[in-house]
């Protein structure tokens, strides 16, 4: 199993609520891009958080790109003092975001967001309209020169929904 | 090999109409008509086949470095000949 599917399957494990964003929603959603890391917006409600700190430990995470001599204590507590974090972990890169740039917490990424199984779990995957959002917003290179295959994914998929009655789907 | 014929939305996007998000992606760079095969599968299998895309670069990028760090070794070794 690779990383994507060991990061999806911890979470899953572990009962963490979270959305799907970034380039696995991206990748979800029908771009061809790659990419090398597991994003999410997680709750960050109490329980969610224990949930949270329980998954990140079991993997050995500890922050990524942050200087070896900083201490770092990966608890519930931190992570209610933060928002947004990236970790290096046994299975690979997961990145938590406690907010994203264009589109706001959990409960708006939860609300702007469908149910999709992945690797056998259900998820909640953020929508292709805040993705091409959140990239906007984020405005790096990286993220700007996948937004022209999103919006042209968006362009279609309005097209073939506006073909299609009655479905309640977000794109 | 099979001739793949695409649906009148796919050829929106493999052959798009001037001033739509599809001509800008083209005109970007973007092989649309990996988009349309992509766009094809399932969500799930659209992530199994990025997870494995990612592991295939990964592997590569593991054995360039192997490569890279043995050719080191051997010059080192041999200027120390």
């Amino acid at each position: 199993m690779a990383e994507i599917a060991q990061a999806l399957k911890l979470l899953a494990d572990f009962e963490v609520n979270c959305v799907v964003v970034g380039g696995v929603a991206a990748g979800a959603r029908g771009s061809t891009q790659a990419t090398f890391d597991v994003d999410v917006c997680y709750a960050r409600d109490q329980r969610n958080l224990v949930q949270v700190t329980q998954a990140l430990r079991s993997v050995n995470a500890t922050l990524r790109g942050a200087p070896k001599n900083i201490p770092f204590i990966l608890d519930e507590e931190t992570l209610q003092r933060g928002l947004n974090f990236t970790f290096d972990t046994d299975i690979g890169s997961i990145d938590l975001l406690g907010e994203v740039r264009g589109v706001g917490g959990y409960a708006e990424c939860l609300q702007n967001s469908n149910e999709m199984e992945l690797f056998g779990y259900p998820f909640r995957v953020l929508s292709l309209r805040e993705l091409i959002a959140s990239k906007r917003a984020a405005g790096r290179k990286k993220d700007l020169v996948v937004l022209p295959e999103l919006e042209a994914i968006l362009e279609y998929e309005t097209a073939c929904k506006s073909n299609s009655s009655g479905i309640d789907d977000k794109i | 090999m099979d001739k793949v014929i695409y649906t009148e939305r796919e050829m929106s996007l493999i052959d798009p109409k001037p001033g739509t998000a599809a001509a800008a992606a083209r005109d970007f760079g973007i092989d649309l008509s990996l988009t349309v095969s992509n766009l094809r599968l399932t969500p799930e299998q659209r992530v199994k086949r990025l997870d494995g895309f990612q592991a295939e670069i990964k592997e590569l990028r593991r054995a360039v470095n192997s490569s890279k760090r043995n050719g080191r070794d051997r010059a080192s070794s041999e200027a120390t000949r």
